[in-house]
């Protein structure tokens, strides 16, 4: 049914979580920040399917379900930060919000 | 298909390249929409059709529309990214990302080197004893797994009573089955570890000479469910017939019959009849020339056989049928229930030997297992082994809702402003003091001063 072992998406869901993670790192902008953290937590829930698959075990999928629960959640409030950000300063570049630096 | 999942994980790292270098917002949210459909492709992949479905409604569909609402609300498409201040982010990214990547290379590649391969944890497979002897409704089944270092002669182990051979022997008792009719006992499966058995079935009370009967190197494969049926065989010898089943559902809409056949001199056919027929053959004239209208379901099964067909839902009226058209039994206005895996052991009941000799073909149901990552899996793992955290997720979803209702009013920030200037213009004081201290003169005089600070005030004043 399935020939491609896991290692393959286990290596996939690396490279894509590590793709997320520069981008969190290296753009400015919030809401690409934003879609950057949701691509790290896909290829987590990549990994986990695929673990699923690979135990033989629906837990895994359970636990997806729940990620993609919190992401929703996430992104909404988030979202609404940015929005919010934005109408007070006219910008959503991440590091002019430096209020609470010390 | 390895062409395929290699395709496709080239769009996804593609499609997350490219959305995370794209200057147009915009741009970046649709290759990021391309993405989520690749890792949905791949959930297919994986068996998680329910994930997939989910990961495109949820992800590709709602989430992102939401993205993609407020970048075009904000107008946020094109934000300079280079601001100059902080480019040596850039930098350090990368070199957190190849850290990143050290670290988890590290555990892949040592597990793709190493010959080791770790077993699954889901190696069950199930096992149970049908009783398909004539008047042995409530004989006691012993289920034993023998020493693997015993050299297996059945001959000389046959004589040996099964009592005595558990004693003997370091054998691991596996179960020791009371078999009557009732239902529950039929349905309930023995849980192994799967793997190779050599297994002695035997009636305990010592009534059949032949002793225990021995089923060698029998392959219990994960996630299967094994039937053995006990019968007795042509030479008055307890026999077991081996059915293997995964348990798996049925076609949707169908329900799985599997007959066996223990009546050892007949061939059972499973044949539906257009109505209840009281009749005891087949047969329309005495010398048997036609037939009364059939559509035969299953045909001359052997004795000792089975056989598995699926049946629609539906009502129907059957008969199973020997080789000479004669009616062994009928089930009239036989209801299937979708989903339901049934296995039915043709038997000849006990007394009346010869052709006068009644038949039954005793039930035993189960329930089928939904496939893998089907939503009827995941629904019931979700629902009854994590209900409560299903519960706390809703609860943090209602939190969500109501924590970017508030934070999304329109007026939000200018009414925190409002209130915090409204909060630092309220006095105490007097608003005469005020006013008297901000112009450097008595607002007010004499009485109404004098009654407004009270009496004590009265002798300053004048």
């Amino acid at each position: 049914m399935n020939p491609v072992g896991v290692e393959p998406y286990i290596v996939l869901s690396m490279v894509l979580f590590l793709l997320g993670a520069l981008g969190v790192l290296m753009r400015r902008n919030a809401i690409l920040v934003f879609m950057s953290v949701e691509l790290m937590l896909n290829s987590a829930n990549l990994a986990l399917v695929a673990f699923a698959r690979e135990w033989g075990q629906v837990n895994g999928h359970v636990f997806v379900f729940f990620v993609m629960t919190v992401a929703a959640a996430e992104v909404a409030v988030g979202l609404a930060l940015i929005v919010n950000i934005f109408r007070e300063r006219r910008s959503i570049n991440i590091d002019d919000l430096q209020q609470m630096r010390g | 298909m390895e062409w395929l999942f290699l395709a496709v994980s080239f769009v996804a790292v593609l499609a997350a390249a490219m959305m995370l270098t794209r200057q147009n917002a915009v741009h970046s949210a649709l290759f990021l929409i391309v993405n989520f459909g690749c890792v949905a492709f791949l959930y297919l992949m994986l068996d998680a059709p329910f994930l997939a479905m989910v990961q495109v409604t949820v992800y590709t569909g709602a989430i992102m529309v939401l993205f993609l609402f407020v970048i075009m609300l904000l107008g946020a498409e094109t934000t300079t990214d280079t601001s100059g201040r902080m480019r040596w982010l850039g930098l350090a990214g990368s070199v957190v990302a190849i850290i990143l990547l050290l670290i988890f290379a590290f555990p892949i590649a040592s597990d793709m080197l190493s010959d080791e391969r770790a077993t699954p944890l889901d190696t069950s497979a199930q096992l149970r004893v049908i009783n398909a002897i004539p008047g042995a409704e409530a004989e006691e089944f012993t289920v034993m797994e023998m020493g693997f270092a015993m050299p297996l002669v059945g001959t000389v182990r046959a004589s040996v009573a099964v009592d005595a051979l558990d004693e003997s022997m370091p054998d691991r008792r596996i179960e020791n089955v009371v078999y009557n009719d009732s239902r529950e006992n039929i349905r309930r499966y023995i849980e192994l570890a799967a793997g190779d058995y050599t297994l002695a079935v035997g009636v305990s009370d010592g009534s059949y000479a032949s002793g225990p009967v021995f089923i060698k190197d029998l392959t219990l494969a994960p996630g299967s469910a094994t039937t053995l049926v006990v019968f007795e065989n042509a030479e008055d010898l307890i026999d077991v017939g081996l059915l293997s089943d995964d348990l798996s559902a049925p076609t949707v809409g169908k329900m799985r019959l599997t007959l066996f056949n223990a009546v050892t001199d007949r061939q059972a056919s499973l044949v539906e009849v257009g109505q209840y027929t009281a009749r005891r053959s087949l047969c329309d004239d005495s010398a048997c020339n036609t037939l009364i209208p059939h559509r035969r379901l299953i045909d001359q099964l052997p004795a000792g056989e089975h056989i598995s067909i699926e049946l629609d839902e539906g009502q129907y009226n059957l008969a199973f049928v020997d080789q000479d058209q004669n009616i062994l039994r009928t089930l009239a206005e036989y209801q299937t229930a979708r989903g339901r895996i049934e296995t039915r052991a043709l038997v000849r009941e006990p007394g009346v030997p010869g052709s006068q000799a009644s038949y039954r073909a005793t039930m035993y149901d189960a329930v089928g297992v939904p496939a893998f990552g089907s939503p009827e899996s995941v629904g019931q793992v979700l629902f009854i082994e994590y209900v409560l955290p299903v519960m706390l997720v809703g609860m943090l979803l209602l939190v969500a809702l109501i924590g970017v209702i508030v934070l999304a009013r329109p007026d939000a920030l200018a009414q925190a402003e409002r209130r915090r200037i409204n909060r630092r213009r309220r006095v105490n004081r007097p608003l005469v003091s005020v006013i008297s201290q901000q112009t450097g003169s008595d607002a007010l005089r004499g009485e109404y001063l004098a009654k407004l600070t009270g009496g004590a005030d009265d002798g300053a004043s004048e």
